[in-house]
């Protein structure tokens, strides 16, 4: 007699599998209302935080510290902030409402990173005027995104570029040189997705037939390969040769966020069912784990990008889940998912806890958006 | 049982403070093995004849602290009663009671002492005893320097750095007319303190970093200041003006167009001089954290960073000679040069003991456990070579005895030590690991002045214990 248990690989003890977050090291106060977005910058240095008070903020990330504040709409929450992926500039970008804006915050810069960060913004501005897009019969077509300054009270903040786009928008992702950037607009239909060549000044729309609700884009990490996820599909196109490569069926009602790893083979897809859905692209169309550990929908996931095996996710039940996602090379092996921490400290507001996950781009910390109006940096 | 209790152990006192020597000679003692610290230190006390002002003394033997008798002291270290113990007794560290609070407008990143004994008046040689000044450095842009009333004799103007956040995160005396201070704007600038008028005036302006400047160091004799900086690298400055080449253009706040804009509209004339560094040190990864000079060897220097090394670096050659590696983000630094080792406090809540000498194979002398959070600064006792101060953004400052230890469980760690004294913040007795509202981002152990901590709470605080 055999005890079937005994068959069941034996997972690590998650003492073996250190480091990763554990405590709360700092709480970010000082936002009116939820806090939607975080992001670190590229040196590790700098928190930004965005949300419903319309309000794009940076904070020194070890102390809590604001250091720089800009309001960007009256009437619209920041929905997302992201850092653009570059040491040698600065570069935030933020959305509220149907416009995304670009951020040099130069407060916090020495001159000449300020210069290279202004320079970046600049390269586009004659490219832009000088094309201007019309239809075959001539009339003069609006474009997918207007890109224009935000007027002199941003730009004396340093919010120095704005694009306004036809819905409202939810997502930005950079591709990982910093010249490209995607938006998610779901209402948006067919101009839901959108891509921005910021050297250019230039918004593309690529996908005219999108089947489904678009929840959010993302660039693959070292290929030409882009991925859109709907509301229970993720699909993902080959930008060079412009056609489908695959579609990923997670299995789930509605899609709130994926996340690719470093390596390109593996997603992560979190769900509004409350389920982290893992997908191995070698493997199948199907998640190759589903993992159910939250009470509530599960509104980001986040893979660690600095090299650790670390993934993340952020739940409305208030908790961040933080899991070792070991991902091997060989295509024999698959990874092994080990829960290792629930991080709790956020307050549920409004069946609203913990919107947004984001890693340290080196360390086992990550930061998380709480509804209840706090960031919190987790080590 | 009540043989054990009665049994007895030869032991041979001794103290390496010349204070409380023993007047006579006192050869070898025997004493009951049930005797614990308290009984032993109050024997001391006899012998010293001290009828009043008892003395709290703690007890060594070998070498390691008695926590429970010297019954189980023999027992736990496999020693044989019949050998003649080596017992040392020291000033046991007094709870630091006495607070005292200077209260700011706005978190206070530094604080620095000028004493007759700290460095920069042993630099100076003119401060007398009750002249005593603090230095404080705040994310308001202000130095204060402050006398023991808590009075502020003269306060710093903001910087004209065309509208660059100007926020301090460190500062210090580089003798008594001298200070050094920088922070978020990468600018490291010296000022002049004329304690007659009570006034600071900035006298120079050094460039050179890109990103924010976390800690300085300075060398009074050699007018030497090195600067770590948030964008991986350290200079080496002097703090005389002529000194230094000129400074870098792009970083001047006049560089470019729209910085020059900002910088016209604001208010002051610029007559500062600016200059560049000397040397600019590069080998770090990610920002750097904390630098000194080597306490006996101005011409060396200790730097610590959030790329988990801490490295020795030759200034004259400008290379850096040794990296040791751990495995956490280094956040501060101290030396400890009687006994060969720098201390360095960590992202992961602990400090670790570091033998920087090329010999030296271990990774981790010692670790020592309890803070809360990231541990952010270090500093010596001035009177012994074992207490090391630590401040932490879990809202407490902690006193440890590097003898206070055993050997640790976990591979690499050496031997592990916990605190011996937790200084808490005035009006809050206690402290959440993430110290929201309490952080402490600066401490100082002055032989004058005492324990002085610094912090979120927009307070320096100084301890000093009862009686000292
Ligand atoms: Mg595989």
């Amino acid at each position: 007699n055999i005890d079937p248990e005994s068959l069941l690989p034996k997972l690590p003890n998650p003492d073996d599998l250190k480091p990763f977050p554990t405590t709360c090291a700092a709480i970010f106060r000082g936002q009116q209302g939820r806090v939607r977005s975080v992001s670190i910058d590229p040196h590790g240095v700098f928190l930004a935080s965005g949300g419903d008070d319309g309000f794009v903020r940076i904070w020194e990330l070890l102390t809590g510290r604001e250091v720089w504040q800009a309001r960007l709409s009256d009437e619209d929450a920041v929905d997302t902030v992201k850092w653009r992926p570059d040491t040698e500039c600065s570069i935030l970008a933020a959305a509220a409402g149907e416009t995304i804006y670009l951020v040099v915050p130069f407060t916090i810069l020495s001159p000449d990173m300020e210069q290279h960060s202004r320079d970046v913004l600049d390269a586009g501005w004659g490219y832009a005027a000088s094309k201007p897009s019309s239809t075959t019969n001539g009339a003069i077509k609006e474009p997918p995104g207007k890109w224009s300054r935000p007027g002199s009270s941003l730009e004396h903040k340093g919010v120095l570029v704005q694009v306004t786009v036809r819905s409202m928008v939810k997502v930005i992702n950079w591709h990982r040189k910093g010249d490209y950037f995607a938006t998610v607009s779901p209402r948006g239909q067919s101009t839901a997705v959108a891509i921005h060549t910021l050297s250019k000044h230039l918004t593309q729309l690529p996908f005219r037939r999108l089947k489904g609700i678009a929840q959010t884009a993302q660039f693959h990490p070292s290929k030409a390969i882009f991925f859109v996820a709907t509301r229970n599909t993720i699909r993902s196109y080959d930008l060079a040769k412009q056609e489908l490569v695959k579609i990923l069926q997670p299995g789930a009602k509605w899609i709130s966020s994926i996340d690719v790893h470093p390596g390109g083979d593996n997603i992560i897809v979190g769900t509004y069912d409350k389920r982290l859905l893992w997908h191995d692209l070698d493997l199948s169309t199907k998640p190759y784990k589903t993992l159910r550990f939250h009470q509530e929908a599960i509104r980001a996931v986040r893979f660690h990008q600095g090299g650790l095996p670390l993934f993340a996710d952020a739940s409305d039940d208030g908790s961040l889940q933080i899991f070792h996602g070991k991902v091997v090379g060989d295509l024999m092996e698959n990874a092994t998912i080990v829960p290792l921490k629930v991080l709790r400290g956020h307050k549920v507001k409004s069946r609203l806890g913990a919107m947004d996950v984001e890693w340290h781009p080196r360390e086992p910390w990550c930061v998380s958006a709480g509804a209840d109006g706090t960031c919190r940096l987790w080590n | 049982m009540e043989l054990a209790a009665e049994q007895k152990v030869p032991i041979r006192l001794s103290t390496r403070d010349p204070s409380i020597q023993i007047a006579e000679e006192t050869g070898v003692l025997l004493v009951q093995t049930s005797l614990n610290r308290l009984k032993l230190s109050a024997l001391v006390n006899d012998l010293l004849h001290k009828d009043e002002r008892r003395i709290p003394f703690d007890i060594l033997i070998n070498g390691k602290f008695l926590r429970a008798t010297i019954d189980e002291f023999l027992t736990q270290n496999g020693i044989s009663p019949e050998t003649t113990l080596d017992v040392e007794y020291t000033r046991a560290l007094v709870p630091p009671l006495n607070v005292r609070s200077f209260e700011h407008d706005d978190w206070v990143s530094a604080v620095d002492v000028l004493s007759q004994s700290s460095a920069a008046g042993v630099w100076s040689g003119a401060v007398q005893s009750g002249q005593e000044r603090i230095l404080s450095a705040s994310y308001d842009g202000l130095l204060r320097v402050w006398d023991m009333s808590e009075n502020v004799l003269a306060t710093s103007q903001p910087p004209n750095n065309g509208g660059r956040i100007t926020s301090l995160k460190t500062a210090k005396w580089i003798w008594d007319k001298k200070i050094v201070a920088a922070g978020l704007d990468s600018t490291v600038r010296v000022f002049k303190y004329d304690d007659d008028t009570r006034t600071i005036t900035q006298a120079l302006e050094l460039y050179n970093h890109r990103w924010g400047v976390e800690d300085i160091a300075v060398h009074g004799p050699s007018n030497r200041i090195l600067s770590a900086s948030s964008d991986t690298t350290i200079s080496l400055f002097s703090a005389n003006a002529k000194d230094n080449p000129a400074a870098p253009s792009n970083l001047l706040p006049n560089s470019t167009a729209a910085s020059n804009k900002r910088l016209k509209t604001s208010r002051s004339e610029r007559t500062v001089p600016a200059r560049g560094a000397l040397t600019t040190l590069t080998g770090h990864s990610s920002p750097v954290s904390s630098v000194i000079f080597k306490p006996d060897d101005a011409t060396v220097a200790y730097s610590t960073s959030h790329d988990h090394t801490l490295r020795t670096w030759d200034l004259p050659t400008s290379t850096c000679v040794d990296t040791r590696t751990t495995g956490h983000s280094l956040l501060s630094l101290a030396a400890m040069p009687k006994l060969n080792l720098l201390a360095t406090g960590t992202s992961a809540r602990h400090i670790t003991l570091i033998d920087p000498r090329a010999s030296a194979t271990q990774i981790a002398v010692m670790t020592l456990r309890g803070h809360k959070n990231a541990v952010v600064s270090l500093d010596v006792d001035p009177s012994t070579e074992y207490n090391l101060l630590s401040g932490s953004h879990d809202g407490t400052a902690q006193i440890w005895d590097v003898r206070n230890v055993r050997p640790s469980t976990v591979v690499g760690e050496g031997q592990a030590g916990e605190s011996v004294y937790t200084i808490f913040r005035q009006g809050a007795p206690h402290s959440h690991g993430h110290g929201e509202g309490l952080k402490v981002f600066s401490v100082r152990w002055d032989s004058e002045v005492g324990i002085l901590s610094a912090g979120e709470d927009k307070r320096v605080q100084i301890n000093r214990a009862i009686g000292a």
